[in-house]
């Protein structure tokens, strides 16, 4: 019987850690496209987006500028420098029923133009678009994994 | 006294209290018939009792029974009447269930569960929720939240709309 609740109680502190840092760490991946009227081409790698966008917009090009895989650890924010000196901030600021909080913040010069904060399911995306980028718009496909 | 007086005078007691044999009856009869001493003893001892019994038969006269005995009884019941631990230790020393003692792993087994249930739920759970959009706020620009929820999956889009005048110089 004492044996029985040692382990118990063993399996139980062991069990706590694990469950609580269990999104200390999150990879995000950033994928910085710009989509314009300017030709037809719209990258493969793009597809996924392009089903979502594309009934959506009328943008007729999606091309992949930067694909970043991010390793978002808690409340440390990182930015990642964009055209026209913009910058995208993201933030892992906690989990929320099995999906990572993230905080987006849209820089543009020293003014935020954006700020946001949403909820990732491991494997689904969200969309952030509508800074210009050349002749076109920057769109975000974010993700993460954990 | 005589000799013969030791043995009718032993019996003198159960005699008086009617409680000796035939044979130790007439023995003592015929004796009595005989010695005026065992007749004066066996007075002086009828005297006796006659002089204790009184009081304790005015006594008993007087006391009232039914009460006391009901007195008794309730003392007796409390005394019979165990307490909640001892009925409940009763009750499960009772039950064949856990006289085998098989809630002592399934105390552990449960325990387990509950211990487990946040990998289970990790596991086991579909991420039916889909991208959640908390809040969004700019001080500048005007922004679209879209969520589609057609389909399996959910398009969530924020989009800023960017004047002609927002746009910056390439760096």
């Amino acid at each position: 019987m004492k044996k029985s609740i040692l382990l118990i109680t063993l399996v139980l502190i062991l069990s706590l850690p694990l469950s609580v840092t269990a999104l200390a760490q999150v990879q995000a991946r950033i994928r910085i496209i710009q989509a314009s009227n300017t030709g037809t081409t719209v990258d493969e790698s793009l597809r996924d987006v392009y089903r979502e966008l594309g009934s959506l917009f009328n943008f007729t090009s999606y091309r992949l500028m930067k694909d970043l895989d991010l390793n978002l650890v808690g409340n440390k924010p990182q930015t990642v420098p964009l055209h026209g000196n913009r910058s995208l901030e993201v933030t892992l600021v906690g989990e929320y029923k099995k999906m990572a909080e993230l905080r987006l913040r849209i820089f543009r010069g020293g003014t935020t133009v954006l700020n946001t904060q949403v909820r990732l399911a491991p494997g689904r995306t969200v969309i952030v678009g509508g800074p210009k980028h050349g002749d076109g718009v920057a769109i975000f496909a974010i993700s993460a994994g954990f | 006294m005589k000799d013969s007086c030791s043995r009718p005078l032993k019996l003198l007691g159960k005699y008086l209290d009617g409680e000796a044999t035939d044979q130790e009856k007439e023995l003592v009869g015929n004796h009595l018939r005989e010695c005026q001493a065992c007749q004066a003893e066996l007075n002086s001892m009828k005297e006796l009792r006659t002089l204790i019994a009184t009081p304790v038969e005015e006594a008993a006269r007087q006391e009232d029974f039914p009460w006391v005995w009901q007195k008794i009884e309730r003392q007796i019941r409390a005394q019979e009447k165990p307490s909640w631990l001892q009925s409940l230790r009763e009750r499960l020393s009772l039950s064949p269930f856990l006289r085998r003692r098989v809630w002592v792993p399934a105390l552990a087994v449960a325990l387990l569960v509950v211990a487990a249930a946040p990998f289970l739920l990790k596991i086991t759970s579909s991420p039916a929720a889909a991208s959640v959009v908390v809040y969004v706020e700019s001080q500048t620009n005007n922004v679209m939240v879209y969520e589609s929820e057609t389909g399996p999956e959910t398009a969530v889009v924020i989009w800023l709309f960017e004047e002609p005048g927002d746009e910056s110089s390439p760096t």
